[in-house]
């Protein structure tokens, strides 16, 4: 098929009718970025040690405030654990942020993005998988790291969950999980454009991690500051995430379900807003011809 | 930054001799390639400021919240460490990382005609060290500005600062220098600089005294040159009196640091070069 104008270039690239199918390119992906990561085996060894260091941050900063009770939706937890609690969230999402833009920020680097862009499989089958992946392994990363430094650090053994809490836990990270794989794969998009991917991700992890209340409840914001706060999704994913684990939180309680439903409501626009800027952006790299550039 | 002027700044580099030229040739081309990146630069300083913010209101959690043996209020103690910590966190990863970029984009052989390993790492730190400088000034002066946080100081107290600030900051060049040797040699980045980072920040005093710290954690924080340097700084902004003999102390161990290691480090990358070179692995990547 001959090739008139740079539409038809775009939606060749975009939607290719010998392209693989998704299944087929994601699972290409999967075993490639397995390949890379073995090559750097080390790296996860280096991973875990920067988890334990992280986490040892958090855990020395709370002993700041060893006596203090920390009273919020009705739960009193000693400071210890609700700071813990906090940064568990955080450092998790992190991963998930950090690793998708590092991903995308080291295939501009080494030139090998421009290649993956004008596969058959098309760009944005390319992010959404490369962005599942990151996901998925900074996930089970996240789950081996945290195991021993459970044992290191016995934050969490005076707290009892019931079986309900416990399911509205895990509902609450999944939603927080889906939320930071939405906000990746906007950023990303982003990122193709200004280059600048692992910077966006440290801005975007700060200022959440700041409106979250991770390291201290919100009631000491200014009011200005708590109402902006309160626009974050990752303040509320934290706030449900802590009534689950010390409050006996259940899914009918206000705060588990708005949490729950404000995250799937942000991860839908976050997604629809990929889908309306990708053409866009894709066509301004072109049109500018900054797509191999870094 | 123009093609032709990272070309010209190279060629006329044959006409400047003394080492001090060819340091600032390669500070002034960090910094003109660092203008070119000036959204990274705008969302660092972002980023240093939210830190910053994060820790003024974790003050507030306790507002008589007691620093274990430094007469300061908690964020005082916090905003000297968090400022100091940003810019060591650029002088540790100045030299390795743009050795690493270097070799990425093929201008490292170009660079090795040039320069020897010594102004390079003077100049790339010096160029890293002074933009991180910039934007922690911002965010202390938007510190002042939106959270009233000042310090009183004595023009005695800046001198001595000032020296600190400098062995603080060439003690983590060697260490930068230390890993650009396996940057080299390897021709990849491991994530040991980042974690050298990480326990720099968490074991060093930065955000809590290290009095908190027992066993192996201690001995980690007594490893890093960062924890004699702030000590130094946190014993010279808030204490009462001036104990001369700590501060020279821990200056001398700061220059046993730098020693030790940049011997190590020059002589490791000394060895990775010649092996390169040996190899016809300059190019490699």
């Amino acid at each position: 098929m001959s090739i008139k104008n740079p539409d038809e270039v775009i939606k060749k690239f975009l939607t290719q009718e010998s392209s693989p199918s998704f299944f087929k390119g994601l699972k290409a992906l999967f075993v490639r970025n397995m390949k890379i990561i073995w090559q750097y085996k080390f790296s996860l060894l280096m991973g875990f040690i920067n988890t334990l260091v992280v986490t040892s941050l958090f855990f020395y900063i709370s002993l700041l405030v060893p006596d203090l009770q920390m009273t919020q939706d009705n739960y009193t937890v000693d400071s210890i654990s609700f700071i813990f609690a906090g940064v568990l969230l955080l450092e998790i999402s992190t991963k998930i942020l950090m690793k998708s833009m590092n991903s995308f920020t080291s295939e501009m680097k080494q030139g090998t993005f421009e290649t993956l862009a004008t596969l058959p499989f098309g760009l944005r089958r390319y992010f959404i998988s490369e962005i599942a992946f990151e996901v998925l392994y900074g996930l089970i990363l996240s789950t081996v790291y945290f195991i021993p430094i459970f044992f290191i650090f016995p934050v969490f053994r005076a707290v009892s969950i019931s079986a309900a809490s416990f399911f509205s836990l895990l509902l609450v990270a999944l939603c927080t999980i889906l939320f930071f794989f939405s906000l990746s794969l906007l950023a990303a998009n982003f990122t193709i454009l200004n280059k600048r991917g692992k910077e966006i991700a440290m801005v975007l992890i700060g200022i959440m991690h700041l409106l979250s209340g991770s390291l201290f409840p919100l009631q000491l914001f200014p009011k200005w500051l708590e109402h902006i706060a309160h626009a974050s999704p990752f303040t509320f994913a934290v706030q449900a995430f802590r009534l689950c684990l010390f409050g006996q939180g259940v899914l009918s309680d206000n705060i588990i379900w708005g949490a729950v439903l404000f995250l799937i409501l942000s991860s839908i626009v976050l997604i629809a807003t990929f889908y309306f800027t990708f053409n866009s952006i894709y066509k301004r790299i072109r049109i500018t011809g900054t797509i191999h550039e870094f | 930054m123009h093609a032709n002027e990272v070309v010209s700044s190279f060629i006329n580099l044959e006409k400047k001799s003394s080492p001090l030229s060819r340091i600032s040739a390669i500070f002034l081309t960090r910094l003109k390639m660092a203008f070119n990146y000036k959204s990274s630069f705008l969302m660092t300083l972002v980023l240093n400021l939210v830190t910053i913010m994060m820790y003024f209101f974790f003050s507030k959690i306790k507002p008589e919240m007691q620093v274990f043996g430094i007469n300061a209020t908690y964020f005082e103690f916090a905003i000297i460490g968090l400022c100091l910590q940003m810019v060591v966190g650029t002088s540790l990863g100045s030299v390795s990382a743009n050795i690493y970029n270097e070799i990425l984009s093929g201008t490292w052989s170009s660079v090795l005609l040039h320069f020897n390993f010594l102004e390079y790492s003077i100049g790339t730190t010096l160029a890293g060290v002074l933009l991180s400088s910039v934007s922690i000034f911002l965010a202390i002066g938007l510190a002042y500005l939106t959270i009233g946080f000042y310090l009183t100081i004595t023009s005695q107290e800046v001198m001595l600062i000032l020296l600190l600030f400098i062995l603080i900051i060439l003690a983590h060049m060697a260490i930068s220098m230390l890993f650009a040797a396996f940057t080299i040699f390897y021709q990849k980045t491991s994530n040991l600089i980042s974690l050298l980072y990480q326990l720099t920040k968490t074991f060093s005093g930065v955000v809590f005294p290290v009095t908190l710290l027992s066993g192996f954690p201690l001995i980690v924080s007594r490893s890093l040159p960062l924890t004699y340097g702030l000590e130094s700084i946190h014993q010279l902004l808030f204490s009462p009196t001036l104990n001369m003999d700590y501060i020279f102390v821990n200056c001398l161990i700061i220059i046993s640091f730098i020693v030790l290691l940049g011997s190590i480090a020059y002589g490791m990358v000394f060895l990775s070069l010649k092996n390169i070179r040996k190899n016809g692995k300059v190019d490699w990547y």
